[in-house]
């Protein structure tokens, strides 16, 4: 049972990025994508990218790892998605209209990955935790 | 929901306390799959949406560009329009990639223009217009296609781990707790029995010694 549960919590975390990029060097590059740890890329929407840049301005464009990694907390009742970088947090909140918390990690709820989906759609990718899931109990 | 129960080589504490933690493991790989489930149904639904929109945009747009076509046609020579569509954009590509979607292959279509439309004032407006139309047109219809492939792979996807979380749900995690109450019912007997002979054999001994001590 606990060698389903890794088997099934690394095939969703194997096609997570091996090397994330910034915006910039994304903005810069003529099929900008990122290399995944399957071998494979994942390709971002250029027009996307122009969007993420024109939002957060010139100065964070060059600070915005992409792809910006939602964690997924299964032990959680709801489904909920965390983001820990700071300016993709900016970003997130400018594109979804909403206060920034304090401080990290920003919770996003299944009405705002909607949202999110639709805008910036190729910039996100889903990651579940595998410390979390496991626990000490194991 | 399963009534069954597995089979259990020794009926001993090891081994409840092993199928406890493996019932703990398969609640939790439940939720994972769950949530994941969650993820992916949300996208097809959101993609369906969107196929329909599309789709009707495609045929409302072919249309409209259809007419505008026919009209600019009866003003321009046709030999004209085909160098025009050829000089408006410096270069235009179709670029074809994939990306992943919660763990999901799907295609990405993006047309790319290079350069500002040339708009010069000795072609017809109408002709201008039709071509921004079927600009549009294409655009619409590369994203219809990534639309639909993606339909079909998140599709499959969804299937199969909906068959994992109906497995662990109605059949795995139920027999692991029905073999869990076996035991320990097993168990509570064993106790009982344990604490009758006890009380016997006290009776016994309780007996003997009587018998002993009225003989002597």
């Amino acid at each position: 049972m606990e060698r389903l549960l890794r088997d099934e919590l690394k095939a969703v975390n194997y096609m997570l990025p091996k090397k994330r990029k910034n915006l910039k060097e994304l903005l810069n590059e003529e099929y900008p994508h990122v290399p995944l740890r399957d071998g494979s890329a994942h390709m971002f929407r250029y027009s996307e990218l122009q969007k993420a840049c024109n939002i957060l301005g010139d100065e964070l464009c060059g600070n915005l790892l992409l792809p910006i990694i939602l964690e997924m907390r299964p032990e959680l009742k709801e489904v909920v998605a965390e983001v820990e970088d700071p300016i993709a947090i900016k970003l997130i909140c400018r594109v979804l209209n909403i206060n920034e918390p304090e401080s990290p990690p920003l919770r996003l709820y299944p009405i705002h990955l909607r949202v999110l989906r639709q805008e910036i759609g190729t910039l996100l990718m889903y990651a579940i935790s595998f410390r979390r899931v496991l626990g000490e109990e194991l | 929901m399963s009534q069954q129960t597995l089979r259990v080589t020794r009926p001993t504490k090891i081994e409840l306390i092993r199928l406890k933690k493996r019932v703990k493991v398969a609640k939790r790989l439940h939720k994972v799959l769950k949530d994941r489930l969650i993820i992916l149904t949300q996208e097809l639904i959101m993609l369906m949406k969107d196929a329909v929109e599309l789709r009707q945009r495609v045929c409302d747009k072919v249309q409209e560009c259809e007419s505008l076509l026919i009209k600019s046609t009866s003003l321009i020579d046709p030999s004209l329009m085909e160098s025009y569509a050829r000089t408006r954009y410096d270069k235009v590509e179709g670029v074809i990639g994939s990306r992943v979607v919660a763990g999901v292959r799907v295609p990405l279509i993006e047309v790319r223009r290079e350069g500002a439309p040339r708009e010069s004032p000795k072609y017809p407006i109408l002709l201008m217009l039709a071509s921004r139309c079927f600009e549009e047109l294409v655009d619409l219809t590369a994203r219809l296609g990534e639309v639909e492939a993606s339909i079909t792979r998140l599709g499959a996807e969804v299937a199969r781990v909906k068959r994992r979380v109906n497995a662990l749900e109605n059949v795995l995690i139920p027999r692991m707790e029905n073999t869990i109450k076996f035991l320990e019912f097993k168990f509570e007997e064993r106790e009982r029995e344990d604490k009758t002979r006890m009380k016997k054999v006290k009776q016994i001994l309780a007996r003997k010694e009587g018998t002993v001590s009225a003989s002597t």
